[in-house]
C-alpha cells in the first residue's frame, strides 16, 4: 500500500467514532422525529401512518399548546428586550473597565455554571411564602399581609418563573463584550477628534458596531426559551392549571404517556421555530452583512 | 458648562456602580443564602430567613450522607460526567485533528453536519434516544447515560478542538514523520500534548454540561443506584418534606463542585464562551 492510501485509512478510522455519534444521536433521531410525527407510536407496536392526527391533537385538544405558545411569545419578548438588554448594558459597562470590571464578569457567569435543576429548587424556596427571602422582604417593607404563592397562583406563576432566568444573561454579555474589544482603537480616535462626546460613541459607533452580538444573544436566549424545562418542571410543573406550559413539557409528557408520535409532533414543532428564530432574527439585525 | 459636566459625570458613575453591584447580588446572593441557611436550624429558618446562624452546625450535612445516600449520588455524577468528558475529548479529538489538517471529500459538509446539530435543542431529540437506550438494553444504567452525555458534547468541542489543532504548525507533523513517527504516533505524541489547552477547555466546558444535566437524566434512568445529583434533588426535596437545613445543605453540595471548578479556570470558559458563542 503507498503512503497515501495508509493516511487515508487513518482519516478514515479517526472519523469514524464521530460520524457513528453522528448518525446515532443526531441524523437518525432528528429523521426519526420529523417521520413519526406523522404516526401513531407508542413503542412497543409498529408505528402506524396517522397523517397531521397529532398535530390536530396537539393544537386542538385543550388550550395547552395555546397556551404555551402564548408564554413562548411573552418569554421571548421578554428574553428580546429586558434579558439582552441587560446583558447587552452590563457589557457596555464593563467595557469602560470601571474598577472590579474582572469581579463583575466572573460572578455574572456563576449562575450558569451551577445546575439548573439546583438553581430552579433555589428559586422556588426563594419564592417560598414561610421562608422565602422575597415575601419576607416585601413583609418587612410594609406589605404585613402579602403571601403570595409565587409559582403557585395565577398569573404569579408566570412572573416567578421569568424571574430564575431574566438577569442571568451573561452569555449575551460576553459575546457584546467580546465584539466591544475587538473594535480598532482609531475608530474612537477619530470620531473623538471630530468632537464627539463619549455618549455619542457609545450610541452611535458601539451599539451599531456590536449589531451582530447581539442578534447571536436573541437568538441564543429566545432558543433558550424554547428549551426551556427545569424551571419549570421543578418549580409549577405548569401550573396552575397549565397556565405555565410550554412545548418541552408538553413533549415529556408525551414520552411519559407512551404517545410517542405526540411527543415527536412537538419535538418537530421546536426544531422548526428554533430554525424560524434564526432566520428572522438574522433578518432583523441585518446579521449576513458586513459591519465595517 | 463645566459644573454640569461633572455632575453628569457623577450620575454616570453612580449608574454604572449601581448596575454592577446588582449583578453581583442577583448572582450570588440566593446561593448565599442556601449555603448561610444550610447551617442554621429548621427552627432558625423558618423565624427569619434573614438572620445569621446562631452557631455553625455542620449535622444537615452529615443527615445528608448518613441518611439519603447522598455519597451514591454524588459519585454517580462524577463518574458519569468523567467518563463522558474522556471518552468524548478522546473520539473528538481524534476527529478535530483531521478536521483541521486534513483534506478529503466531503469534509465541509461533514464538519458543517457536524456543527448544525447545535441549532437543535437537544430536548427534541429525546423519543428517539429513549428508544436507541432502551433497545441497546442501556436504560437505567450508567452506561447508558455516559453514551448519551459523549454525544451531547460534539459540536461544542469540534469547534474548539478543531482550532486548537489549527495553530499547531504542519512543519512539526513532518518532521515527526522523517522521524518515522507513524500517523497515530504523530497525532498521539506530537499534537495532543501541545493542543492540551484546547482539550482543558474543551473537557472543562463539557464536564460541567454533564454534571449539571437533568432532563436525560431524568429520563433515562429510574433506580436510587443510578441516579445523578441534579435529580436526586427533587426527590430530596419530597424527602425532606419540611426539613429545610437539609434540603440547603444538599442544595450547597450540589452546586458547590460546579463553582470550584469554574472558578479555578474562569478565564478559559468565559474565553471560549465570548469567541464561540456557544454553550453547550
Amino acid at each position: 500500500m503507498t503512503r497515501k492510501r495508509i493516511t487515508n485509512l487513518w482519516i478514515a478510522l479517526f472519523l469514524l467514532p464521530t460520524i457513528i455519534v453522528l448518525a446515532m444521536f443526531y441524523v437518525v433521531p432528528i429523521a426519526t422525529v420529523f417521520i413519526t410525527g406523522f404516526t401513531q407510536w407508542n413503542g412497543f407496536n409498529a408505528p402506524q401512518f396517522v397523517g397531521l392526527e397529532n398535530y390536530i391533537k396537539l393544537f386542538t385538544y385543550d388550550n395547552t399548546f395555546a397556551v404555551s405558545i402564548r408564554n413562548l411569545l411573552l418569554w421571548s419578548l421578554i428574553a428580546g428586550t429586558i434579558h439582552v438588554g441587560f446583558g447587552t448594558l452590563v457589557a457596555f459597562i464593563l467595557y469602560k473597565r470601571p474598577r472590579g470590571w474582572k469581579v463583575v464578569r466572573g460572578v455574572f457567569m456563576i449562575p450558569n455554571v451551577i445546575a439548573a435543576a439546583a438553581w430552579a429548587i433555589i428559586y422556588k424556596f426563594m419564592f417560598n411564602d414561610d421562608i422565602g427571602v422575597i415575601n419576607n422582604l416585601i413583609r418587612g417593607i410594609g406589605f404585613e399581609n402579602f403571601h403570595v404563592k409565587w409559582f403557585y397562583e395565577s398569573p404569579a406563576a408566570f412572573f416567578a418563573i421569568t424571574f430564575t432566568w431574566l438577569f442571568f444573561a451573561v452569555y449575551v454579555c460576553l459575546i457584546v463584550l467580546n465584539d466591544l474589544m475587538a473594535i480598532p482603537k482609531e475608530v474612537h480616535e477619530a470620531a473623538y477628534l471630530d468632537g464627539a462626546t463619549e455618549w455619542q460613541v457609545t450610541r452611535f459607533i458601539n451599539l451599531p458596531l456590536v449589531r451582530n452580538a447581539i442578534g447571536t444573544g436573541v437568538i441564543l436566549s429566545v432558543t433558550s426559551r424554547i428549551a426551556m424545562f427545569e424551571e419549570i418542571q421543578l418549580t409549577s410543573r405548569g401550573g396552575p392549571g397549565n397556565e405555565t406550559y410550554n412545548i418541552s413539557l408538553m413533549l415529556y409528557e408525551g414520552i411519559v404517556n407512551y404517545e410517542y408520535g405526540y411527543a415527536n409532533a412537538a419535538g418537530t414543532i421546536m426544531i422548526l421555530l428554533g430554525i424560524l428564530v434564526l432566520v428572522l432574527i438574522n433578518r432583523l439585525f441585518k446579521m449576513n452583512e458586513r459591519v465595517y | 458648562m463645566q459644573e454640569i459636566g461633572s455632575s453628569n459625570k457623577w450620575i454616570g458613575k453612580i449608574f454604572m456602580y449601581a448596575v454592577m453591584a446588582f449583578t453581583v447580588i442577583v448572582c450570588t446572593f440566593p446561593l448565599l443564602w442556601v449555603m448561610v441557611s444550610s447551617f442554621k436550624s429548621n427552627r432558625e429558618i423558618l423565624g427569619n430567613p434573614f438572620t445569621l446562624p446562631t452557631s455553625i452546625n455542620f449535622e444537615a450535612y452529615v443527615n445528608v450522607f448518613t441518611q439519603y445516600n447522598f455519597l451514591n449520588y454524588f459519585l454517580n455524577s462524577l463518574m458519569i460526567a468523567g467518563c463522558a468528558t474522556v471518552i468524548a475529548l478522546f473520539i473528538y479529538s481524534l476527529a478535530g485533528y483531521i478536521f483541521a489538517k486534513f483534506d478529503f471529500r466531503g469534509k465541509m459538509l461533514l464538519f458543517a453536519l457536524c456543527t448544525i446539530t447545535l441549532l437543535v435543542p437537544g430536548h427534541t431529540k429525546a423519543q428517539p434516544i429513549f428508544a436507541l437506550i432502551m433497545n441497546l438494553g442501556l436504560y437505567d444504567t450508567k452506561a447508558g447515560l455516559i453514551l448519551v452525555y459523549t454525544s451531547i458534547g460534539m459540536a461544542l468541542s469540534l469547534f474548539i478542538l478543531r482550532s486548537s489543532f489549527m495553530t499547531i504548525p504542519k512543519d512539526l507533523d513532518e518532521a515527526a514523520l522523517l522521524d518515522g513517527a507513524g500517523f497515530f504516533r504523530t497525532f498521539w505524541s506530537v499534537n495532543l500534548p501541545l493542543a492540551r489547552s484546547g482539550l482543558a477547555t474543551a473537557g472543562i466546558l463539557m464536564f460541567l454540561n454533564y454534571w449539571n444535566e437533568y432532563f436525560f437524566a431524568l429520563m433515562l434512568t429510574t433506580s436510587s443506584t443510578n441516579r445523578t445529583l441534579p435529580v436526586a434533588l427533587q426527590f430530596f426535596d419530597s424527602a425532606f418534606a419540611y426539613n429545610y437545613t437539609n434540603m440547603f445543605a444538599a442544595l450547597t453540595l450540589t452546586v458547590l463542585p460546579g463553582i470550584i471548578i469554574y472558578l479555578l479556570v474562569q478565564e478559559q470558559v468565559q474565553q471560549s464562551v465570548a469567541s464561540s458563542g456557544v454553550k453547550g
